[in-house]
């Protein structure tokens, strides 16, 4: 069990794709190119489209679950047994990105469900310490039974 | 442009080899494939040489040179090849190539693969993109395609098992696959669950193996007394990794094996046989689409109602698949073009195709962004 104080302590793997934006609650670090009016996730270097380097812009981690699964075998990275994993459709910005979901909403998962972006303890780092990632959670939606 | 023939042909059955080294295993390929086409080893003009995680496994770095330098291949140029599954089938398409460009009047490709050693773990696309360090493994990609596929297409789990099944009863008449036991849709099901909804039958075992072949010109083909077999087209692309990716519908596996069709002047309708990479039962129901087999969506169907099946409408990986005879990575894409030859060969023996004149080798590799690394399609005629 962590305190706040001490979850804030915990590093966040993988780096330089998530973040904490103030008030909004975590954000995906993603890219932007004017000229092509296009988002990327994660930010490439260049743009594929213009060959631009695209600016970064904040992704909403609120989305759609597209595709979801278990992985039930020896985990690899330090990562929990049962782990999930998924696609999810990012409201804003349209893209269809791969990430952890929350292995407490394991029972619950289902395709078109709404999720909501999270940074919070998640297993273990390489070098076996306790760490955080980023992961999507179930939001409840009004209906919802659970 | 020259075109290439196949006129050669060596394995060893893919099983586990503790005692032997990646060398001594493609070794014995190679020798196998070049006293097949019945070709001293001076006359090969370049060598390709596929093996996808000897590197990360042993430390080894330019395993090709001594592989071929074991069976007289020396002095000529000589290539490594890695492209994950596709390694092999990757090396064949150079191989291909360097024939057709008059580089090379005979080549010789070996693919070959150790990997049944306590190292090994859990093969995921490397572990320098973001998607790997969150967890994404091979399993589980193809288990997100399931998933898309069940819920759009009514797909089921039986419909996916009964592929594992298929291969497995395909298997009983190859001596070089790794697992030749009958199976039950029920055995399918109750087995281990790796990643949902995929069980551990419905996985591809790892396996050591080796896998050759010679690739030359058509005239000096006519030379050698073997039979030789055509490579009407050989293509290879890469994903197009944009967002949003439908997992249902790969436009990348579509794209690559239209781009064959229309080089070879053939279609879907013109095939005896297909070798599919079948890493995962949802896989080769997907390729079935890709290859246009059967409609989009329908690729559940197609295997329930034993279209796929030895005696079906096209038979789909008649070998075994990657299902049965294991996938020792560098190795598979050049055994998948090993059994179309044998197949138009006609010595195939149990499990001969009767009459089989056109046939299809098609292999897939690695991940990114939903999108897959690498796609190899091979259409040989004889
Ligand atoms: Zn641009």
């Amino acid at each position: 069990m962590h305190t706040d104080n001490e979850q804030d302590t915990l590093p966040l793997v993988p780096k330089g794709i998530a973040a904490e934006a103030g008030g909004t609650g975590p954000v995906l670090i993603g890219g932007h190119c004017p000229h092509c009016r296009r988002d990327f996730f994660p930010r490439p270097r260049y743009c594929p489209g213009c060959m631009r380097p695209p600016q970064e812009r904040l992704l909403s981690g609120d989305g759609v679950i597209y595709s979801y699964t278990v992985v039930r075998i020896r985990p690899p990275l330090g990562l929990p047994q049962p782990y999930a994993v998924g696609f999810v459709d990012l409201n804003q910005s349209g893209l269809r990105i791969f990430g952890l979901l929350n292995h407490g909403d394991i029972d619950r998962l289902a395709i078109g469900k709404r999720v909501r972006l999270k940074l919070g303890p998640l297993g273990q780092d390489g070098g076996g310490q306790a760490c955080m990632r980023p992961y999507f959670s179930l939001v409840a939606a009004e209906g919802d039974d659970d | 442009m020259t075109k290439p023939v196949v006129a050669g042909v060596g394995m060893i059955p893919f099983a586990k080899y503790p005692q032997r080294t990646l060398v001594d295993l493609g070794a014995e390929a190679a020798f196998l494939a070049l006293q097949d086409a019945n070709v001293a080893p001076g006359r090969v003009e370049a060598g390709f040489f596929a093996n996808a995680v000897g590197s990360r496994l042993f430390g080894d770095s330019t395993i090709g040179q001594n592989v071929l330098w074991e069976v007289g291949v020396n002095r000529v140029p000589v290539i490594n090849v890695e492209n994950a599954c596709t390694s092999g089938s990757t090396a064949f398409y150079l191989a291909c190539n360097a024939v057709a460009a008059g580089q090379a009047e005979m080549a010789l490709v070996v693919g070959a693969e150790k990997m049944c050693v306590p190292e090994f773990g859990l093969i995921n696309s490397g572990e320098s993109e973001w998607d790997t360090q969150l967890g994404l493994v091979a399993p589980a990609s193809f288990a997100l395609r399931a998933q898309r596929h069940m819920l759009e297409h009514g797909t089921t789990v039986e419909q996916m098992a009964q592929v594992a099944v298929k291969n497995r009863a395909h298997a009983a008449g190859n001596p070089m696959a790794m697992f030749r036991e009958p199976i039950t849709v029920e055995q399918v099901l109750a087995a281990p669950m790796i990643v949902d909804p995929l069980t551990r039958l419905q996985c591809c075992p790892i396996a050591d193996g080796a896998a050759a072949l010679v690739v030359c010109s058509e005239e000096m083909a006519r030379g050698l007394g073997s039979a030789a077999v055509r490579v009407e087209a050989v293509v290879l692309g890469t994903g197009g990794y944009e967002s949003p990716q439908d997992l249902a519908r790969w436009e990348t596996d579509f794209r690559v094996c239209a781009q064959a069709y229309e080089k070879a002047g053939l279609g879907p309708e013109d095939l005896d046989l297909v070798e599919c990479h079948d890493a995962f039962t949802i896989s080769e129901i997907l390729h079935y689409e890709a290859l246009g087999l059967c409609p989009p969506g329908d690729g559940g169907r197609f295997v329930e109602q034993g279209h796929a099946t030895l005696g079906g409408r096209v038979p789909v990986n008649p070998s075994g698949g990657l299902l049965s005879r294991g996938h020792p990575v560098g190795a598979t894409g050049v055994a998948q073009v090993m059994e179309v030859v044998s197949q138009l060969r006609g010595q195939a023996g149990p499990r001969q195709i009767n009459g089989a004149r056109i046939g299809l080798a098609h292999c897939m590799g690695g991940d990114k962004a939903g999108d897959t690394k690498s796609c190899t399609v091979a259409i040989l005629g004889i």
